[in-house]
């Protein structure tokens, strides 16, 4: 049975349900991420979980043990949060030192496990500093140290990023990584930014509206989408419109399926001289290039073609690549790149 | 858990029960009272007669007058010297914030007793003009109650409004630049929306404290009787001592209030500005004529709302032969208070700090209730608490006297019946500020404790009291400066062993002991002096805290 199981969880505020329904299982020492966009019910899950509101019905357990039953304080679930709520009355070393004098630690221990905590998150210059001046970073550092040098059996951080700056995110999302990976404790992380997601979780949730849409690994997430939703929020998408152009891209293709959506990803998708024959397996859409969007280590090129305006995704574009709208090209389209759902936004499987 | 939900059950009734024995009873029993005649008879001939009779329709339109006109001119005064201060460099401008402090903890009848003595019928400067020629009216009357009015109260406008105007993002005002305004549309179309909620505030304080105010009508209005002085006059007639009248004089005065204060929250409704300090206004130097005439505008208001200070300062160390002052300096007015009048010094101490003691433990206690637990039945009390702010002290003392003389609870006389008209009075304050506190701490932080192993109640007092503390103290101390420097309600409650520094002035002043009064006024001002100095250093000089 896995380390954490929620299972059914339900949570009904006054006149709103935020979770309907929900159950996950997190393995030992695994770093599982729950991604959707704002309000779909991450803080109120982790929240329940944390045991700072419980659930309306549903049940957690954690090794084993019904979580519900115990209070918040005596969970031992450590939490980083997103406003860091590092103890500005506290230097740094007794903000990380304060979980372990409810657990009894003897002085000269606090000494050296606070010590190697803060060096874990290369603060040991700063113990002695009020954390009130700090920098965003500095203080979610402090967060995070206070959190884990309780080794807790679960670590619950809520979108602990979302204040840093680009650069620091990106920073701190790898240290966040490393030391998780090095403590080995199961990590519930929320996030509404898919490219953290896809850089540190071993596994993800999808979430939306209170209820999960896919539960995988980054690859199968991004990769193989099992919902709409999921390929449209995690990456970007094109979607085919509705029509003859359509219908007669799928007939050159062979694919028959009977789909209400029919998406491919700019990635997938390349610019092919107009006029130039596509290889077997593919097909050549003729179409106008409309507007071309340079991004330095990318380019977006919209084609208006007979099947709908189409974004492709041109990778390392080259100095003189510039595409004028209004040039004819084609787009070559693999079979392989549809994916194809159903009415109720379901994946639709295309073999044979 | 259960335990908990008890305790604050347990608060929230006490809390319902102060407010019913010392808000609910003493009020409900002056609105009662008023509906009776002198014999005990239900009637409503007590409002008949009060818009009848023209003495009280006089004292009606009097109090509008000097409401209005303290309003106008604490409006001008504090809107000029914030707009200079925040927006132009002025050299010293700490020191004229600090006379701003100075007149606000000066209590308003100081002011009118120093501008007797400058202006009034034997004044100083008027003597000194007459040398030359010039005849002036002594300040007497309406015209003199409104300058002291307006130098009393227009720091309430000018704390206000310029710490809204240093939080208007410039951005905007750069906008509008760009967009082609002149400097005098900007102001009207920009700026002074934003700080128009600021300004309502400031302005409704001055509204309320000069209708309220009833010592410097007392001195100065010669014959110019307002609502709080007939009040007091009806109340304390040796002959013919008219309660039922005093009263309903009483309910015409907190309904004034209770408009003004409706009024101001219905005009500032919709300006909720937060400021974000992306981009802060800078100042600007100025250079030449418009330079002088700032600083001159700034110095001259400063000095003249600090004025009382500085005279009662001068005078309480003037030589005396009783009550008649010689030439040169001498202590004997201290010495005067330390043989004679001690135990006046006494009281007051001892009564404000106890008043304060209580105020911090209930309005702390009510104030996290408040804070934490957002039912109907706290908001209920959250609006309760309002209903303080808008009695006149006067009224409270009346209504004390109404409620506590007779009954099965007799204070009349005592020092209780001081203490806790100061308490009422105050409590809402403190409430207010624990509350608004408690609310900007994040509640992640007492979350981030409980995770960490900390019981509620455990985290609540490791984390949030260390982090509320400071203002709470902080909070205390200006409650301090408030408690000993009241003196309306006191003067109706007062009996002679119970007399206050601000009764003995004021009786002083009455009396003619000029000298003795001056060095009570320097005394009080001092204490006054610490309490603010200790209230900044616990939370940093923020003057804004003192309205
Ligand atoms: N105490 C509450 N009472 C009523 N509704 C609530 C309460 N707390 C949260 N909600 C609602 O539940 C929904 C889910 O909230 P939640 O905070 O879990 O979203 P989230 O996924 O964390 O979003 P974000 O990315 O913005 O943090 C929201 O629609 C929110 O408005
Ligand atoms: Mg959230």
């Amino acid at each position: 049975m896995a380390y954490l199981t929620v299972t059914d969880g339900v949570k009904q505020f006054t006149g709103f349900r935020a979770l309907n329904g929900v159950s996950i299982s997190v393995e030992r020492g695994e770093f599982f991420t729950l991604l959707g966009p704002s309000g779909c019910g991450k803080t109120t899950l982790l929240r329940a979980i944390a045991g700072f509101n419980d659930l309306t019905s549903g049940s957690i357990m954690l090794d084993g043990q019904d979580l519900r039953a115990i209070p918040p304080h005596k969970r031992d679930i450590g939490m980083v949060f997103q406003d860091y709520a590092v103890f500005p009355h506290l230097s740094v070393f007794d903000n990380v030192a304060f979980g372990l004098k409810p657990r009894k630690v003897p002085a000269e221990q606090i000494k050296t496990r606070v010590a190697e905590a803060l060096s874990a998150v290369h603060l040991q210059a700063l113990a002695e500093r009020l954390p009130a001046a700090m920098s965003g970073g500095q203080q979610q550092r402090i967060g995070l140290a206070r959190a884990m040098v309780i080794n807790p059996r679960l670590l619950l951080m809520d979108e602990p990023l979302s204040n840093l700056d680009a650069k620091l995110r990106i920073e701190l999302r790898e240290e966040i990584r490393d030391i998780q990976k090095r403590v080995d404790i199961a990590t519930i992380y929320v996030t509404h930014d898919q490219e953290e997601a896809l850089a540190i979780s071993d596994r993800i949730c999808v979430m939306s509206a209170g209820h999960i849409e896919q539960i995988g690994t980054p690859q199968e997430i991004y990769g193989n989408p099992q919902t709409l939703f999921v390929a449209n929020f995690v990456g970007t998408l094109n979607t085919l419109a509705d029509g003859e152009g359509r219908a007669k891209l799928l007939a050159e293709l062979g694919i028959s399926a009977n789909a209400a959506h029919w998406t491919i990803r700019p990635e997938r998708l390349s610019l092919l001289e107009a006029g130039q024959g596509a290889p077997s397996g593919a097909v050549a859409l003729a179409g106008t290039i409309s507007k071309f969007t340079y991004l330095g280590r990318e380019a977006h090129v919209l084609v208006d073609t007979p099947a709908g305006a189409l974004v492709v995704q041109v990778s390392n574009p080259a100095l003189g690549a510039v595409r004028t709208p209004g040039e004819a090209v084609s787009v070559l389209v693999e079979r392989s790149a549809l994916m194809a759902f159903d009415a109720d936004s379901k994946r639709l499987s295309l073999e044979g | 858990m259960s335990r908990k939900f008890d305790f604050w059950t347990l608060v929230m009734i006490g809390t319902w029960g102060i407010l019913l024995l010392l808000l609910f009873i003493p009020v409900g029993s002056v609105l009662l009272s008023s509906f009776f005649d002198t014999s005990g008879n239900a009637t409503i001939e007590n409002y008949l007669r009060f818009f009848a009779e023209p003495r009280f329709q006089r004292a009606f339109i009097n109090t509008l007058v000097v409401g209005f006109g303290g309003l106008a001119g604490a409006l001008l005064l504090g809107s000029i010297m914030a707009f200079c201060i925040s927006r132009f460099q002025i050299k010293g401008s700490r020191f004229v914030s600090l006379l701003a402090i100075l007149a606000l903890v000066s209590p308003p009848f100081i002011g009118a007793y120093s501008w007797i003595v400058l202006f009034g019928a034997g004044g100083v400067v008027r003597a000194w003009l007459r040398d030359f020629g010039i005849m002036m009216p002594p300040i007497y009357g309406v015209g003199g109650i409104l300058v002291v009015f307006a130098l009393k109260f227009y720091p309430f406008v000018y704390l206000m409004v310029s710490g809204a105007l240093s939080n208007v993002n410039r951005s905007l005002e750069e906008a509008a630049e760009g967009l082609g305004l002149t400097p005098l549309q900007r102001t009207f179309k920009i700026s002074f929306p934003m700080v128009f909620p600021a300004l309502t505030a400031g302005g409704l304080l001055a509204l309320i404290q000069s209708i309220a105010d009833f010592g410097t009508p007392r001195l100065l209005g010669r014959g110019y009787n307002v609502l709080a002085t007939e009040a007091y006059t009806l109340y304390s007639a040796e002959v013919g001592s008219n309660m039922s009248m005093a009263t309903t004089i009483s309910v015409v005065l907190i309904a004034v209030s209770l408009v003004f204060v409706l009024l101001q929250r219905f005009m500032s409704r919709r300006n909720v500005y937060h400021g974000n300090m992306i981009n802060k206004p800078t100042k600007i130097k100025l250079k030449g004529w418009r330079n002088v005439l700032a600083h001159f505008a700034v110095y001259f208001i400063g000095l003249c709302g600090a004025m009382p200070v500085i005279i009662s300062v001068i005078y309480s160390l003037r030589r005396t032969n009783g009550p008649v002052f010689q030439d040169g300096f001498a202590l004997q007015s201290y010495e005067r208070i330390l043989f004679n009048l001690g135990d006046v010094v006494r009281n007051s101490l001892t009564f404000s700090a106890s008043a304060v003691v209580m105020i911090v433990i209930v309005g702390t206690i009510v104030g996290v209730l408040v804070a934490r637990r957002t039912t109907l039945n706290t908001s209920l009390l959250d609006g309760a608490f309002m209903i303080p702010y808008v009695m006149p002290g006067i009224v409270i003392g009346i209504a004390y006297i109404a409620a506590f003389n007779t009954g099965p609870l007799v204070l009349t006389g005592t020092a209780s019946i001081i203490v806790l008209s100061i308490f009422i009075r105050r409590l809402p304050y403190t409430v207010r500020t624990t509350s608004s506190a408690l609310r900007q701490i994040s509640p992640s932080l007492e979350e981030a404790a409980i995770s960490l192993g900390y019981s509620p109640f455990q985290a609540f007092l490791r984390i949030t009291v260390p982090l509320i503390v400071p203002g709470i103290i902080a909070g205390g101390m200006l409650s301090f400066v408030t408690a000993i420097n009241e003196l309306s309600s006191s003067l109706v409650l007062y009996v002679g062993s119970t007399i206050t520094m601000p009764v003995r002035i004021y009786l002083l002043i009455l009396d003619g002991d000029f000298g003795t009064a001056a060095a009570m006024s320097t005394i009080l001002l001092v204490l006054s002096g610490i309490a603010v100095y200790i209230a900044f250093r616990l939370m940093g000089r923020n003057e804004q805290a003192l309205l």
